[in-house]
């Protein structure tokens, strides 16, 4: 079996189309179709929504297709029902939805209730909203009933997760700096909370907890960094507000008071202009890799020194410059200026089995410094695990000022399409036309409640002769997050080995299913075939 | 500091009414508030100098200097004590002067310079820094014109910006006024050979050096970059009994052993950009912290800032000049190579060339202006870092001090011996030209 994987990965290759004479790739082709497809949103706002214009995207009308919501700064946010057929172009029709608050920096869909409809947490200048999903795309606002504290703060990032035994979610929220300060704000970072279950078995959150020190977080993550099973709270921070802050990782341990990692137990400090994460295991190696945004650099890191019985240290090497990802200027056009980054997403594009990285660029406001015409990033991966640009050629180089992104399958046809929030101007919307990608799998998890979705199981799929790990997620990218269909590219693979580690440790059996379909696995139960209508 | 502010000027008002209604100097309870609005414009540029990415710590001291200039000659030009650095600052021609027989008002004039100044060195910082330099400068403005006649608020507006237009002006054409891509240039040829340096960073920016050109820049007090040029460090070498395999050896061998104070040390005075507000920045702060403790009088305020601004950017323009002449590897290079291919040092090893050490430099010119400042044996405490989490630090000296902060770059394991302690001898060459400006009259 592995030889017969192996001579499809080569034959792969060999059909490539865009190449590099060392490391030919596959080409992937994107065609705009924000003005056909109906989107017409505007992230808007001045200094205090130079951060955030975020997305969320989740299939609230059961159909299937996934929907999305558009943070709107100071205009309201603004909720599409995904009207596309399958396949075809797509096509979105704006719906009142009750998400259409305004002051809305991001959004991130998670099922808190566990009751099979996707819930969504709009993160405000101002009060946080966790807005129940009612069905067929309707959400009211649940603070009151649920215990949710929304604060008055400037939030920026969140994180979900369901801590062991806990029949409710544990969320993380990022808050920026304080917005009130005028003369001095540097230095008025303020605190992230945490908002843990009121107990057990409450179904309700309890007051939140103040993760001190907070360092102006603009990303965040729940992520088993060290195969532990039990996540960890990645947080990305912005150099630019805080004193003595840093990049932050918290034990997060049920029962127990959150803790940072520290120096003596092997963290290393890195100070950045964090902005946004993107986690996948590149290497195959078991464990995450982390892609940070910033601006004139970013950051690909990789668990350094991983002794052979596991366990390793917080310690992780930087690997974006001898992976070609560091991605620090524009890279076509005369404005050779630094580059800043935001949303980041690993998505194969172009399904050739190795991931790919989207990285939503734009100036702060601005900065002359700093490139205005700052083109959004595709890199694409090599068989050597190497990057290379191809953003131009795919099609999906825009220039505007970007901040949230989402690489999701609007169209069911197996092929990631890509959403893209603008400051000041229309979010802008692509489809993936690539008539040469390789074969594809999506999987949907479903478990029983509570977190019926699975969030912090891994789906592992056996490529050539390696596994590939993906952690299901509610958090990091910047401001923006998913839910539903998980997409695995198969290069010429017409079946797929997959596996779930659920996310209380237990794993499922390996099982063959036949490539370019959708499947619906649901804990202990015969995997189905899924198909819209 | 309003009321205060509103009793000074009837004072000033009364003052000027009785004893000097056709000269234009000012008066001195109007000098302490100027005084304040000095120190609070500094205060808000060593947040710009911090959060401003072009703001490289030669970049930085530029600023000092332009600013600390334009604060001098905004006093100096109503003073009957003060001497104008034009004339002795290369390039400075003669200042915008007072209308004889009108009346300023000295913190109206000094408020004016700074924000003309601050807004126009800083129009590169982002959109948080714009916000808070104007709200500082509209409180300000509307501290300083309180119960302030209208005409006499024009007049002081007007001076105050045309004198810092005029500093502006000249700072255009000393070679340091454009800064691309942080600083760090589109193209450069590396040296090839075991002793130069090479990139020490896998951020991509930063496999070329910074502001290589940096000390061609026109200097102010001392006539150009060469003026306090070095010998040549220790001869490279290999031989583990050479003395520059055993420079290397005490970087390497301190670093395994480093005192909990030593880590300290290191991490007071690591001073990096965006993380802090930069070596020169570290020493204004100083000089800030002394002068409010003090009180100190306008005049004298203006005089440390403008020499010590004018000393710091003189040493990064000598040494600059001095790194790229002898381009040398930095420790982590070396050591990696010949004794610890894992090794790494305790701070991050900046982008440019190791000798000499641009701390010490200009440490050690801080340390002979403000030694000639305030006289020698100057016990102080420096709290630059405390809202980074790092605890004040006394000193009996300046002297002493630079000479820690010298030192901390062997704890970082950044720098070799050579390189701190010419370094050091080199900032007091080039303090010795700033000292000898004649500041009063």
């Amino acid at each position: 079996m592995r030889g017969i994987y192996l001579g499809l990965a080569i034959t792969a290759f060999a059909i490539s189309q865009a190449s590099s004479a060392e490391n030919p790739v596959t080409l992937p082709r994107f065609v705009e179709e924000t003005d056909s497809a109906g989107i017409d949103s505007i992230y808007a706002g001045e200094w205090e929504y130079m951060v955030g214009g975020g997305v969320a995207t989740f299939d609230c009308n059961a159909d299937g297709f996934a929907d999305m919501v558009l943070a709107g700064g100071t205009n309201p946010a603004k909720f599409y029902r995904n009207a596309s057929e399958r396949g075809g172009s797509l096509h979105f029709e704006v719906q009142t939805s009750g998400l259409e608050l305004d002051k809305v920096t991001g959004a991130y869909p998670i099922d808190v209730d566990s009751d099979g409809i996707t819930d969504v947490v709009l993160l405000r200048v101002g009060e946080n909203v966790v807005m129940r999903g009612l069905g067929n795309c309707r959400f009211e606002r649940a603070n009151e009933n649920w215990g949710f504290d929304g604060g008055d703060g400037w939030s920026t990032a969140f994180a979900a997760t369901w801590e062991r035994g806990a029949v409710w979610p544990t969320m993380a929220v990022g808050n920026y700096i304080d917005r009130q300060e005028d003369t001095s704000p540097w230095g008025s970072c303020t605190d992230n909370w945490l908002h843990r279950p009121s107990g057990n078995s409450e179904r309700r959150f309890a007051p939140p907890l103040a993760l001190k020190p907070s360092y102006c977080a603009l990303s965040m993550l729940f992520t088993d960094w060290n195969k532990s099973g039990t996540p960890s709270l990645r947080i990305s921070n912005d150099r630019e507000y805080y004193e003595g802050g840093q990049e932050q990782l918290w034990h997060v341990e049920p029962g127990k008071a959150p803790a940072l990692y520290t120096e003596a137990e092997g963290w290393k400090a890195l100070r950045i202009w964090g902005m946004g994460i993107a986690s996948y295991d590149l290497n195959a190696d078991g464990y995450p890799e982390y892609f940070l945004t910033s601006m004139a650099d970013n950051k690909l890191q990789s668990v350094a020194n991983i002794p052979a019985q596991g366990q390793p240290k917080p310690a992780f090497a930087d690997i974006a410059y001898a992976k070609g990802v560091t991605a620090h200027r524009p890279y076509f056009g005369k404005d050779l200026r630094p580059s800043t980054g935001w949303h980041a997403q690993f998505e194969d594009v172009n399904n050739d089995g190795l991931v790919d990285l989207f990285i939503a660029k734009g100036n702060v406001a601005k900065m002359p410094d700093f490139a205005m015409k700052d083109p959004n990033n595709l890199l694409v991966q090599t068989a050597v695990g190497k990057f290379q640009e191809a953003g131009e050629a795919a099609g999906v180089a825009s220039i505007a000022t970007s901040r949230g992104a989402a690489l999701a399958d609007f169209n069911l046809d197996g092929l990631v399409d890509l959403v893209v929030v603008n400051r000041w101007e229309k979010a802008q919307l692509w489809r993936n036309t690539s008539s040469n990608a390789g074969q594809w799998i999506e999987i949907k998890l479903q478990q029983p409640a509570p977190n019926r979705d699975g969030i912090g199981a891994w789906l592992e799929v056996k490529h050539n002769r390696q596994v590939f790990r993906r952690e299901i997620s509610v958090g990091g990218g910047h401001a923006s997050g998913q839910n539903g269909w998980w997409h695995f590219g198969l290069g010429e693979m017409t079946q797929a080995e997959i596996r779930v580690i659920w996310p209380d440790g237990t794993s499922s059996d390996w099982q063959t299913l036949n490539s370019n379909n959708l499947y619906i696995v649901e804990r202990d139960k015969p995997t189905k075939m899924w198909k819209p209508g | 500091m309003k009321t205060l502010r509103h009793f000074f000027a009837a004072v000033a008002i009364i003052a000027f009414a009785l004893f000097s209604p056709s000269v234009a100097l000012a008066v001195q309870p109007t000098n302490v508030h100027a005084a304040e609005v000095l120190r609070e414009w500094y205060h808000m540029v060593l947040k710009l100098v911090r959060h401003t990415p072009t703001y490289s710590p030669p970049v930085a001291s530029r600023a000092f200097a332009y600013l600390g200039v334009t604060a001098f000659e905004g006093v100096a030009s109503g003073s009957a004590e003060l001497q104008s650095l034009a004339g002795q600052l290369s390039g400075l021609q003669a200042v915008p002067k007072r209308l004889a027989g009108q009346t300023y008002d000295e913190a109206v004039v000094i408020d004016a310079a700074m924000a003309f100044a601050a807004q126009n060195l800083f129009a590169n910082t982002g959109p948080t820094g714009q916000r808070a330099m104007a709200k500082l400068a509209e409180k300000l403005r509307a501290d300083v014109t309180a119960n302030v006649p209208a005409d006499i608020v024009a007049r002081s507006e007007s001076h105050g910006q045309a004198l810092a237009a005029h500093i502006l002006a000249w700072s255009k054409s000393d070679g340091g006024a454009d800064i691309e891509n942080m600083g760090f240039p589109m193209e450069y040829k590396l040296s090839k050979g075991a002793a130069y340096w090479v990139p020490t960073s896998l951020v991509s920016q930063q496999q070329l050096p910074l502001l290589p050109s940096w000390g061609k820049n026109r200097t102010f007090a001392m006539p150009n970059g060469t003026t306090c040029d070095l010998p040549a460090p220790p001869a490279y070498s290999e031989d583990t009994s050479s003395e520059f395999y055993r420079q290397a050896r005490e970087v390497y061998e301190t670093s395994q052993n480093l005192t909990v104070e030593q880590r300290a040390i290191a991490r007071f005075w690591s001073d990096d950009p965006m993380l802090s507000p930069t070596p020169p920045g570290h020493w204004i702060s100083i000089a800030l912290q002394i002068l409010e403790r003090d009180h100190s009088d306008l005049d004298r305020s203006v005089d440390v800032v403008a020499r010590l601004g004018i000393a710091e950017a003189d040493s990064f323009i000598g040494c600059w000049n001095t790194k790229f002449q002898y381009n040398l590897l930095r420790p982590v290079t070396y050591i990696r190579r010949t004794m610890d291919p894992k090794w790494e040092p305790l701070l991050i090893t900046p982008p440019f060339p190791e000798y000499p050490s641009g701390h010490s430099t200009q440490s050690g010119a801080a340390a002979a202006v403000l030694t000639q400042a305030f006289g020698e044996n100057f016990a102080f405490e420096d709290a630059t870092r405390h809202r980074d989490g790092l605890a004040p630090r006394r000193f009996p000296d300046f002297w002493a001090a630079a000479h820690e902060a010298a030192l901390s770059r062997l704890y970082g394991g950044i720098h070799f011996r050579a390189a701190i302690e010419q370094g050091l001898e080199q900032g007091r060459c080039i303090g010795a030209y700033t000292n000898s400006l004649r500041t009063r009259k």
